[in-house]
């Protein structure tokens, strides 16, 4: 008898995600209905090597969500997550960033969009782009300070209420900075050297606050193997610190505000309480190359990750099993989650749908949806053989659009 | 550090298990009640094993044997008969069955290697080897070894110079991989071999690409030299052909990629040399031949006749290949593979093997 155990994947519940990758290319990747099975949608982008993402981050909104990703030919591109046009290019200079974040709040209108960004080299600023009519846009400089003068920035966090910021890196103990009086309150002083007298120098590869409310308390991960917990108010080493298989790569948090999900270099993802510093387990069984990114989904027991096997993977955090995967064939960078996906099932749209075809019919000719819509000729046909393609086919924007409307 | 998962696991198999012990009992019993009424018939069946004396259990051995033997030519004739027949008669040539082996039943995986895919073609045009693969980069490699080397493997890396153009062997000395690394890239080296030898036997090889990398490490296994090897040929100083098989994956798709890279790709083809790197079940199998095509006429006693028709229409004249082997012989299985060179503590992998991997033997990675 051959030993074989049948790879199951029940399927995820819906979800959306978007995945960015070394090609330089967007993915969208939809499971629709109670329980399916995830699929690639769309891929924005045509394959570049030049214009490989490398950040990512999300504006996540109800109303006009945005996406803006780093590129390597130094550029940073606003993109519509929903319909993948590009909104709006910025140049940067000849540092590849460090950190990048969107901002969520913070916009003085709907067209403009506040953007925090680090070099390697510790230039932050805080910019906002205004965007015109076409591409052209328009940046103004609100802050800029230097985070260090040596060392080099990997990576960032930004808290719930996105008042406060975070930086640390290769050299770069963790830094805390206020972003409202752009001051520096808080530096982390690093552990003392073993008791055989070895001080491992600083490399900090990842980071994330804790909690959405709490700004006191982060995570960070660090080269040397270590995730750390540090509070602001009791001091300035690490609370908790916690050792792990192999380089951390990538952290991210849960929704209850004291678990952590850690994945490795070597491909080992694990959750971790971080009230007890104790490991709650692995998500074990296929993942096999460095873990790029983890993303959390805010209702929805899932997490998701994605990294150099060119797989993007739906895990339960409850059961930690794997719920399905996708094959992306490049190698994958960074992963968002869009939670505000409605996730309906093609049937229920096409219900929806034909009760609006069914309308049509009187009046010969009607637009849905605002500006950008179908258009709809039918005479003869009639109510029962309507077919559904379009129905099927109909993107998530135009839905998003109609949801929000009948709201 | 096993979590909750693995115990509850564990606990399921249990059940299952205990459950297939219930169902087998109940096989049993039902098995007791048939032989009730079929007894007779099942003890009539002896078989060769059961008979005590050691002459007559050989004879009743060998005269079965013989049979069976006499069973499977007489099925083997019929299907040849049958596709005669289908071929005079025009009709439809019955379907050869294929045996079921475990590499053609392997666990379907979506991450095939589609040359065609517009984004693998980008990829294949902008990845780390294709200065050399593409570009027409003459390659430039640097082999060397672990810290203590003795016996076997100098013998392995003098017949590794032979097979690989262009390649010099450098003392390992007691230099740091790092620094190997750094020095190589200087020296516009394009790839690095380490021999890793372990107990006086050759046990791993390293392969980096420079100077992106990415770093492959390989079990080796089962060497046999080339002194070793009956009738070996020696191999001339051309520039060798190289075979790359059976590399489907994306993962295997790039291993193929990166030994592809350590040759020339120009090979010359009077040396007659092939190299030739064949996967099967995630083994690497490399071989190293020469080969011949020797031009006969035909001359078959049985064909007299056909060759009388044949001298009048244009003689096609009968090729026969030589194949010699002229080592060395060795195996290798991929245990990682790491993006960027060789860097252990802050590295990236792209592929590590892990035990939890293993949960069918058909289940492959290349």
């Amino acid at each position: 008898m051959p030993r074989t155990i049948a790879s199951e994947c029940p399927g995820c519940p819906s979800i959306r995600a978007l995945t960015t990758d070394e090609i330089g290319r967007i993915k969208v990747i939809e499971a629709r209905g109670k329980i399916s099975i995830p699929k690639m949608v769309e891929a924005w982008g045509d394959p570049d090597y030049n214009r490989h993402i490398y950040l990512a981050s999300f504006a996540n909104r109800e109303r006009d969500p945005v996406l803006a990703v780093a590129r390597k030919n130094k550029e940073v591109e606003l993109i519509n997550p929903l319909t993948g046009d590009v909104i709006a290019v910025k140049n940067i200079g000849e540092d590849p960033l460090g950190a990048l974040h969107l901002f969520t709040s913070r916009r003085s209108n709907s067209r403009s969009n506040t953007l925090l960004m680090c070099t390697e080299k510790g230039k932050a600023s805080l910019q906002s782009i205004q965007v015109c009519d076409g591409i052209s846009a328009n940046t103004v400089f609100l802050k800029q300070w230097d985070v260090c003068n040596a060392g080099k920035v990997e990576c960032s966090s930004v808290n719930g209420s996105e008042n406060y910021a975070l930086f640390a890196g290769k050299g770069i103990e963790v830094n805390f900075w206020d972003i409202e009086k752009n001051e520096k309150i808080w530096t982390a002083k690093s552990p003392k050297s073993s008791n055989l007298g070895i001080f491992t120098p600083t490399w900090f590869t990842s980071a994330t606050f804790l909690c959405k409310d709490d700004h006191r308390k982060f995570v960070a991960g660090t080269n040397n193997q270590q995730v750390r917990l540090y509070d602001i108010s009791s001091q300035r080493r690490p609370v908790i610190t916690i050792e792990f298989r192999d380089k951390i790569r990538s952290i991210a948090e849960d929704t209850d505000g004291y678990k952590i999900y850690a994945g490795t270099s070597k491909g080992e993802l694990a959750a971790f309480d971080m009230r007890t510093g104790k490991l709650l387990g692995s998500f074990i069984g296929k993942c096999s190359g460095s873990i790029r990114s983890i993303a959390r989904h805010p209702e929805q027991p899932v997490l998701v990750s994605c990294g150099l096997d060119r797989y993007l993977r739906f895990w339960n955090t409850n059961t930690r099993e794997l719920l399905s995967s996708v094959f992306l064939k490049q190698n994958l960078t960074n992963v968002v989650i869009d939670p505000h996906f409605s996730g309906e099932e093609i049937a229920v749209n096409t219900v929806e749908k034909t009760m609006l075809t069914g309308q049509l019919i009187d009046g010969n000719e009607v637009e849905i949806g605002g500006e950008s819509s179908i258009k709809t000729k039918k005479t003869k046909s009639k109510f029962k053989t309507i077919k559904h393609t379009k129905e099927e086919l109909e993107p998530e924007h135009k839905r998003r659009k109609k949801r929000v409307a009948e709201e | 550090m096993v979590g909750d998962g693995g115990r509850r696991g564990d606990d399921e198999e249990k059940r299952k298990r205990k459950k297939k012990k219930t169902e087998e009992k109940d096989d049993d019993i039902d098995d007791d009640t048939g032989t009730g009424v079929h007894g007779e018939k099942k003890k009539s069946i002896i078989l060769p094993s059961m008979i005590k004396n050691k002459d007559k259990r050989m004879a009743v051995h060998a005269k079965r044997k013989h049979e069976k033997k006499l069973e499977k030519r007489k099925r083997a004739k019929e299907r040849e008969l049958s596709v005669k027949k289908a071929v005079e008669l025009g009709e439809e040539i019955p379907v050869k069955q294929v045996p079921k082996t475990i590499e053609n039943t392997r666990e379907v995986d979506d991450n095939i290697y589609k040359i065609d895919d517009e984004e693998f073609m980008e990829e294949k045009c902008h990845d780390e080897f294709s200065k050399v693969v593409e570009n027409g980069h003459v390659p430039k490699i640097l082999i060397t070894t672990n810290r203590f080397n003795s016996t076997r493997g100098p013998a392995f890396i003098s017949e590794l110079l032979t097979i690989v153009p262009n390649a010099q062997y450098k003392k390992r000395g007691t230099y740091e991989l790092k620094k190997i690394i750094e020095g190589a890239k200087k020296r516009d080296f394009t790839s690095i071999i380490v021999v890793h030898c372990r107990r006086r036997e050759p046990d791993a090889l390293l392969i980096i690409g420079l100077p992106f990398g990415p770093t492959a490490h390989f079990k080796l296994s089962s060497l046999v030299l080339r002194k070793d090897i009956k009738n070996h040929g020696n191999p001339s100083g051309h520039k060798p052909e190289l075979i790359l098989n059976n590399f489907t994956t994306t993962l295997g798709h790039r291993v193929g990629r990166l030994l592809q890279s350590i040759f020339p790709q120009d090979p010359e083809f009077r040396g007659r040399r092939v190299v030739t790197f064949h996967n099967q079940r995630d083994f690497i199998f490399f071989r190293h031949h020469r080969y011949k095509f020797d031009f006969k006429e035909e001359n078959d006693p049985n064909d007299t006749k056909a060759k009388a028709t044949k001298e009048t229409s244009t003689q096609k004249p009968k090729v026969a290949v030589h194949l010699q082997e002229c080592g060395p012989r060795f195996t290798l299985k991929l245990r990682s593979l790491q993006h960027g060179t060789f860097d252990t503590k802050g590295g990236e992998y792209e592929w590590v093997h892990k035990s939890e991997m293993d949960t069918s033997r058909r289940r492959f990675f290349l």
